[in-house]
This record gives C-alpha cells, sequence and structure tokens, in this order.
C-alpha cells in the first residue's frame, strides 16, 4: 500500500481542506477580519487619542496599536473556531465525513488548530504591516511578532472548539462573545494598563490568556523588553498545554457516541 | 468463502434503551447483502458499529477479519460509505471533495487526482466537476457521494440508503454503477426502503425490526417461504366482504394480508384458489393478478403501522 498513513498527514489533510474552502473568499475574509480592529485603531487611537494624550509613557495610540494586533488575532480564530466550527459538525457534516474515513479526532482538532495558528498569523501580520505603515511599529523585535501570533491562533482555538462542540444553537455561541471575549477585550489591558484597577480585578485580569499575549506583542513592537515578559510567556504555553486538550472528549463523543 | 461481516449476538444499548438486540448474521465476500426494516428498525446503529463510528454494548462483531470499535483505521481504510446524509462540503468542487476524501485515505497529490479523474468518468460527472456542490441535483449529489465513497478502494462498501429522493433515472443509473462494482468483486452493505432496490441488488438479506431479526434469506427464498409466489390483489375491499373470501379458502395454502384497504391473497399455488373463488361465486369483478413481491414480505413481517 503506497497510501501514508502516518499522523501528520490527516492533520494536514484537515488544513487542506480549510485553506481550499478558505481560497475561494479570502478577499472578503481579510476585509472583515481587518474592518473592525483598523476601525477602532483610527477611532480611538487617533480620535480619542487627540485628547487622551499619552498611556502608560507612550502616546496613546502606540499604546493600543500593539494591543489590537493581538485582538484580531484573537477573533480571527474565535470567529471561525466558533461558528465554522459549529456548522462543520452540525450543519455540513463536514467532521462526520472525516471521522467515516480513516481520520481520527485528535487528528481533526490537531488540523483545525494549525488552521488557527495559520489564520492567527496571516490575519495579525496583515495588521502588523499596517501598523508599520502608520508609523507605530519602534523596533526590529516586531519582526519576532509571527511567534507569538502562532501561538495565539493555537491556544484560543481550543476553548473556542470546546464552546462550539457543546452549543446546541448558534445563539449560545454568542454567549461565549458575549460572557468571554468581549470582557476579554476590553479590560486585557489593550485599552490601559491594568495598575490602577482594584487587586482582586488585575488579578482575574492576570487569569486571561489575552492579557499576557498583548504583554508580549506590545513590548515586541514598541522595543520595551523586560524580564517580566518571561512569566508571559510561560502562561502562553501553559494555557496552550491546558486548552489543547479541551475539546477532544466531547468531539469524541459527538462523532462516536 | 469468507465472511466480510460476522455480528454474533450484537448488542446496543444508548443508556436504558437497547436500539440492537443481540442480532446475528454474515456477509460473504463479493455478495450484496441487504440491511432491511422500518424506521428506528436498529439498521442505522447497525451501520455505525460496522463503520467503527459507534462503541459495541456487547456481543462480537468482525469487520474484514478485525475486530469493530471507534477509531480502529485498519477496517476504516477497507471501507467506503455512502451514508444518509451526504455530508459533501458546500465550500468545495465536486472535485475537490472526491480529491480531499482520497487524501484522507492516505493518497498522495498525483494519486488522488487521477483516481478521482477516473471516477468522476465512472459516474458521468466529469463535467460537473468544477461546480460547487451546492449546484448539484439530487442525483449528482448522490453520486458524487458514491465517487467520494470508492476513492479509497474500499474492499466493503456501505449503501445506507443510496437512492432515497432520486428521481427514476437516477436510481437506474445508480444501480448499474452498484452491478458494475460488484462484478469487480466489491462486497456491498445495502440498506433502503425500496423493496424493488433491495430485490434487484441484494444477493442475501435480513429483515430487523425493533433490534432483532425477522427473517433471513435471498429475496426469492423469502418471498417464497414468508408469502408465497403469487398474489391476487383486490383494492378497496369492503372488510366484511373480505373475511367472507378468507373463511371460504381457509383450506388451501393462502396466507392473507390487508394493507390499507386492499386485500392480499398470496399463495405459491394461485389456480385452485381462484377456482374455489368462482365456486362460491365470491371472485370479485376486479382483482389484478401480480407475482409476490420483497414489499409484500416487507410489509407482512413488519406491519402497516406508521412508524414516524
Amino acid at each position: 500500500m503506497t497510501a501514508n498513513q502516518r499522523w501528520s498527514h490527516g492533520a494536514l489533510m484537515v488544513f487542506r481542506r480549510n485553506f481550499l474552502a478558505w481560497v475561494k473568499y479570502y478577499k472578503s475574509s481579510i476585509l472583515l477580519n481587518f474592518g473592525e480592529p483598523l476601525t477602532n485603531l483610527l477611532a480611538l487611537g487617533f480620535g480619542l487619542g487627540a485628547y487622551v494624550a499619552t498611556m502608560a509613557g507612550v502616546p496613546f495610540v502606540d499604546f493600543i496599536g500593539p494591543g489590537l494586533l493581538a485582538v484580531t488575532a484573537m477573533n480571527a480564530v474565535t470567529f471561525d473556531m466558533t461558528f465554522e466550527a459549529y456548522d462543520r459538525l452540525n450543519e455540513n457534516g463536514i467532521y462526520q465525513a472525516m471521522i467515516t474515513a480513516p481520520l481520527t479526532v485528535p487528528q481533526i482538532v490537531a488540523g483545525e488548530y494549525l488552521w488557527e495558528a495559520f489564520r492567527s498569523l496571516l490575519y495579525g501580520s496583515v495588521f502588523l504591516f499596517v501598523l508599520l505603515l502608520l508609523g507605530l511599529v519602534h523596533s526590529w523585535w516586531a519582526l519576532l511578532v509571527p511567534l507569538p501570533l502562532v501561538v495565539t491562533g493555537i491556544m484560543f482555538s481550543g476553548p473556542a472548539l470546546l464552546v462550539a462542540a457543546r452549543a446546541r444553537n448558534h445563539e449560545q455561541l454568542f454567549y461565549y462573545f458575549t460572557l468571554v471575549i468581549t470582557p476579554m477585550f476590553m479590560f486585557s489591558g489593550v485599552f490601559f494598563p491594568i495598575a490602577r484597577l482594584p487587586l482582586l480585578v488585575r488579578d482575574i485580569i492576570i487569569l486571561t490568556p489575552l492579557f499576557h499575549v498583548v504583554n508580549v506583542v506590545r513590548a515586541l513592537v514598541l522595543g520595551h523588553l523586560y524580564g517580566g515578559l518571561l512569566w508571559d510567556v510561560a502562561w502562553i504555553i501553559g494555557y496552550v498545554a491546558l486548552f489543547s486538550w479541551l475539546p477532544i472528549r466531547t468531539l469524541k463523543r459527538r462523532l462516536t457516541g | 468463502m469468507a465472511q466480510v461481516i460476522e455480528a454474533e449476538h450484537l448488542v446496543k444499548r444508548y443508556g436504558d434503551f437497547e436500539a440492537v438486540h443481540g442480532i446475528d448474521f454474515s456477509v460473504s465476500e463479493g455478495a450484496c447483502f441487504g440491511l432491511l426494516g422500518p424506521n428506528g428498525a436498529g439498521k442505522s446503529t447497525t451501520i455505525r458499529m460496522i463503520c467503527c463510528l459507534a462503541e459495541v454494548s456487547s456481543g462480537r462483531l468482525t469487520v474484514l477479519g478485525h475486530e469493530a470499535h471507534p477509531g480502529n483505521l485498519t477496517i476504516k481504510r477497507q471501507l467506503g460509505v455512502v451514508s444518509q446524509e451526504d455530508y459533501l462540503d458546500p465550500s468545495l468542487t465536486v472535485r475537490e471533495n472526491v480529491e480531499l476524501h482520497g487524501r484522507f485515505y492516505g493518497m498522495g497529490y498525483r494519486e488522488a487526482k487521477s483516481r478521482a479523474q477516473e471516477l468522476l468518468v465512472f459516474l458521468q460527472l466529469e463535467e460537473k466537476g468544477s461546480e460547487q456542490v451546492r449546484s448539484l441535483s439530487g442525483g449528482m449529489r448522490r453520486r458524487a457521494v458514491i465517487a467520494r465513497a470508492l476513492m479509497g478502494r474500499p474492499r466493503l462498501l456501505i449503501l445506507d440508503e443510496p437512492t432515497t429522493g432520486l428521481d427514476p433515472q437516477a436510481r437506474i443509473l445508480v444501480w448499474r454503477k452498484i452491478r458494475e462494482l460488484k462484478q469487480e468483486g466489491v462486497t456491498i452493505l445495502l440498506t433502503t426502503h425500496y423493496m424493488d432496490e433491495a430485490q434487484r441488488l441484494a444477493d442475501d438479506l435480513v429483515v430487523i425490526d425493533h433490534g432483532t431479526i425477522l427473517e433471513r434469506g435471498t429475496p426469492g427464498d423469502l418471498i417464497n417461504r414468508v408469502v408465497g409466489t403469487e398474489c391476487l390483489e383486490i383494492a378497496e375491499c369492503d372488510p366484511g366482504y373480505g373475511q367472507s373470501l378468507v373463511d371460504s379458502i381457509q383450506l388451501l395454502q393462502v396466507v392473507s394480508d390487508w394493507q390499507g384497504d386492499s386485500l392480499m391473497l398470496f399463495s405459491s399455488d394461485m389456480d385452485p384458489v381462484i377456482a374455489r373463488l368462482q365456486e362460491e361465486k365470491l371472485l370479485p369483478t376486479q382483482y389484478y393478478r401480480r407475482r409476490a413481491s420483497l414489499e409484500d414480505v416487507f410489509l407482512r413481517l413488519t406491519g402497516r403501522d406508521l412508524r414516524e
């Protein structure tokens, strides 16, 4: 048998499926994933920034630019891994077709993570390029931003895929955005440093994954590197290890129950 | 001959509900085996276990010589599955759907490309290759699913209601393709609600209901055994009159059955039955004498109540 039965081949073919689907609408997809953070950047950065001159010692727009980059990556992954994965499981049977062919749930999940890492990298990098054009990139360290983008893509995939696998309808997916993603977006240090918040609130924010991504990306884009970043990196790696397993059991139950 | 599927006391439970109660059957290599039964009979559950998509609760199930359980890739690699739902990827073209499925089976790019081309030609879909799946008619979708299922060169092909919803022309084309596959030596497991389809295609079949096997045999054998070769069909028959008919011939070898308001009299020796009815002046002016079919067997075995 000439067939390639390596484990990674199956995962790569799941990636390939998403890629083949994506190339058919990539223009509108880039625009959609891009319009909102860019609007935020222009309106808040330059509009609000005209009144709030500096934040934590840097111009306001320079402060929120890298934060919005991290948010772009998070949203690109989360939208895809909730709504699209929900449809793949419940509407068009794409996972069912995969599991009927000789693919396993861990291969499907790994393929999805790989795909989301790609999306995070792509949409985050395009945003980084816009920051560069606007003169908001201040350091050669920014060249390393793709690294946290890849890891971030994987990190946000696990919980989103779990939500998609457990949701009974599209409405339940919105809960995840309202209760988890939007509060993270508002409070994880994208728009203001958390230093002056009450201690309890700060402790909660430190537990959110986005907070650490924002710290790392901001440090690289502004060139303000410091030892504490290693903690952020450790948190991110820890979350990847913790979250990646989340959807496997539920998906197994849904597909081979 | 080698057995491709062997089920012994096969049981599937979901919580307290037992969907399959200890069934036994076997499918020999190269055969087309029919699994028939009304909705909710346990067919789909049985198929899910054979496809390694559901755990066997108890009993034994071997497929292609291996113990079936979820995650048994050795079995899955040798299966082709045409599921009831199409599960075609609406974001991809027909050709991409078929090619990608081959790659799920581990094929390389070139191999998948040429095999997909071969199958699109075989299923007369070549011209539709670059179209999006959603623009296809029902018949084309089914053919695309069959092409997809054949990508991995399966030894066992599962056809779960392959022609449901198709027009007669499309059904005839699908039947022809199924026969060609059989000639190539592919073993086929078929479920269908169309008894004429089972009668045409299946070499051997079981009728299941409520999770147990009611009858098994070849289509001809089942017809002979359960009802008899011929049928006298009396449409819009008054129940009282029907009863008197049945009473008058009770000494002859006749099986009677109501299908709706039609009375069916089955026998392998119909001439004496008609003669007797004429003697008794009970033969209606309008009746229809025909060969008994598998549909008669099915209705006789599973009853006439609606299931859903």
